[in-house]
């Protein structure tokens, strides 16, 4: 879906990107970083919008450089900016987004009924977006991004700003986007959004690539938090000479790092001590563990 | 119990036609149409553009109506009621309002509201976007010009002694004569009024710069003009309100001293200053947006 080899892009004096070679598959993709990570230039890169200052990019087989119109008219783009013009109502400004991207006019102003029914906002769709909440703004984001049925869909940050209730059902409706075969590159400094949207994650720290890959394949670094009822030093021991690093802290033992063999090591370690297992957890597989532990990664 | 079904539309997929850049243009185009006059948007942002316009046209009609009611009497005492070029005279004063409200809805809502990121992320280049929106002026000015000219046109054809055909084939010379006017005053003033819509965020300071312009600016050349140190007559040219005016007597053959004439310009010279502020206007508001895309 998305080739990229040997991207930099500088501000001058600042660089944005830095050498990077990724690839990214079809399917829902989390693109991870801090803010000033190069997310956001990563992402107008990708649209054509700014001019690499070295490198090649191709998306969904153009080069948004040479053939910038072609890339565009098969995406859909959700900035993390406002971008509604707060006098006009939530049903015309979806229209015109898909009249903007060529649609009829007829048929772009059936696709803003049904786009908003989708993202659920069919009852709101005649009022005037100045009066909308924030949840309600972003959904009329998120939908006149996919309004003319695009291939690709690019959110920039777009949980920003909503309180729980409202994430979660932003989430679900990116979700929902993988289900229509519209593949979706996320941008969020919220990991756990990402944990929880996507299959694939591409990792940005100052400009640099840290990790790109499938989500999965980010638990191999995990630890697991173990505690047992006695004998936690035996434990310690027997899963030492399996190879696995164990830290003991009274009855609490922090396992790894290592995939997901260290569970089965440890219920063995357990039961061949009497130590009485207790709580077994993955402690830091999460992203915000690996992506503090960045400078392992890299 | 009764059953329930959880409808749910899903996504449909598109394989119909797409326009592409076209499309877009022609959307923004209308859109930007749409914006000035009011159209989609709550009653009070139809006021202003919907009043000017009506007093325009029944402006027209008024001109008509006294052509009609007491024209001989007017000339049998040597007061012709003004015609072509003094309905344009009469109505500088209206559409330098419209002007001033239309250009900056146009520019200034997509900027400050953040919407060009969304047109920009379309098939629509920048160029693209400005030479719509231009588009939208130049129809929207345009009409608010030729309308009522036309009625007047239409109007004076009716009530003539010769009768409605003789009267429009003597007249032959106003079908280019009134749209060579209206482009002379639709581009030296959208110009004008496009350059500071690109840089002023508020739409009525841009308009009250536009108004401030015009009219102070012009008032403080024709002082300087009047002047005695070498090239004083320079600063007559900028007195940018008299170039479409100039170009308007030279075609309807009228007779006022603007300060350019009296510094002893040529009508050509209107021509070149307005296509000098076009230029440069055009080569402004593209390299801004550039920046902006």
């Amino acid at each position: 879906m998305v080739d990229i080899s040997g991207l930099t892009h500088d501000y001058g004096e600042v660089v944005a990107l830095r050498d990077l070679d990724l690839q990214i598959p079809s399917g829902i993709t989390g693109l991870v970083g801090a803010n000033g990570a190069g997310k956001t230039t990563l992402l107008r890169l990708l649209l054509g919008l700014l001019h690499p200052t070295a490198g090649n990019i191709s998306v969904l087989g153009h080069d948004p450089q040479t053939n910038p119109l072609d890339v565009r008219a098969r995406i859909g783009y959700m900035p993390e900016v406002d971008c509604l013009p707060k006098d006009q109502t939530a049903a015309d400004f979806v229209a015109y987004a898909a009249q903007l991207a060529g649609i009829p006019r007829r048929e772009a102003k059936r696709r803003s009924s049904e786009t908003l029914f989708l993202v659920g906002l069919e009852e709101e769709r005649f009022r005037y977006l100045g009066d909308f909440s924030t949840g309600m703004q972003q959904r009329v984001k998120l939908a006149q991004a996919i309004v003319h049925d695009p291939d690709l869909v690019l959110l920039d940050e777009p949980a920003s700003g909503l309180d729980p209730e409202g994430r979660v059902q932003m989430l679900r409706l990116i979700r929902r986007l993988g289900d229509f075969d519209i593949d979706v590159i996320v941008s969020s400094h919220v990991l756990t959004d990402i944990e929880q949207t996507c299959g694939w994650v591409v990792m940005l720290d100052g400009g640099d690539l840290l990790r790109n890959g499938p989500l999965e394949g980010f638990d191999e670094l995990g630890t697991v938090v173990v505690e047992v009822i006695e004998h936690a030093e035996e434990v310690a021991t027997a899963l030492r000479s399996q190879g696995y690093e164990t830290s003991v802290d009274g009855r609490r033992l922090v396992v790894g790092p290592g995939d997901h063999e260290i569970e089965k090591a440890v219920v063995t370690a357990a039961a061949s001590t009497d130590a009485g297992l207790v709580r077994m957890v993955r402690g830091s597989s999460s992203l915000e563990d690996l992506f503090l532990a960045k400078d392992e990664l890299s | 119990m009764t059953d329930q079904i959880i409808f749910d539309r899903g996504y449909r997929t598109y394989d119909g036609p797409r326009s592409g850049p076209s499309g877009a243009r022609n959307a923004v185009f209308w859109e930007g149409l749409r914006r000035v006059l009011g159209l989609g948007r709550k009653a009070r942002y139809k006021i202003f553009p919907w009043s000017l316009i009506a007093i325009a046209v029944i402006a027209a009609a008024v001109f008509v109506g006294l052509h009609w009611a007491i024209g001989d009497i007017a000339e049998s005492v040597g007061e012709g009621i003004p015609s072509y070029g003094g309905l344009f005279d009469f109505y500088s004063a209206i559409s330098l309002l419209f002007i001033a409200f239309a250009a900056p809805q146009l520019l200034i809502p997509d900027r400050t509201m953040g919407v060009l990121s969304v047109y920009f992320s379309r098939p629509l280049t920048v160029d693209g976007y400005l030479t719509s929106k231009v588009g939208a002026f130049a129809t929207l000015i345009g009409a608010f010009y030729i309308v009522p000219q036309l009625v007047l046109h239409i109007g004076l054809s009716l009530i003539s002694d010769d009768g409605f055909i003789p009267y429009l084939t003597d007249n032959l010379d106003i079908l280019w004569k009134v749209p060579v006017t209206t482009l002379a005053f639709v581009a030296l003033h959208g110009a004008l009024v496009f350059t500071l819509a690109a840089v002023i965020n508020r739409t009525g300071i841009a308009a009250a710069a536009f108004l401030g312009v015009l009219t102070a600016g012009s008032g403080i050349a024709m002082r300087v003009a009047e002047a005695s140190f070498s090239g004083a007559r320079w600063v007559s040219l900028l007195a940018l309100d008299q170039h479409p005016r100039i170009i308007r007597d030279h075609l309807f053959e009228d007779t006022v001293d603007y300060p350019a004439e009296i510094a002893g310009f040529e009508v050509w010279m209107s021509v070149v200053v307005i296509a000098v502020l076009v230029l440069a206007g055009a080569a402004f508001v593209r390299q801004r947006y550039r920046r902006l895309a």
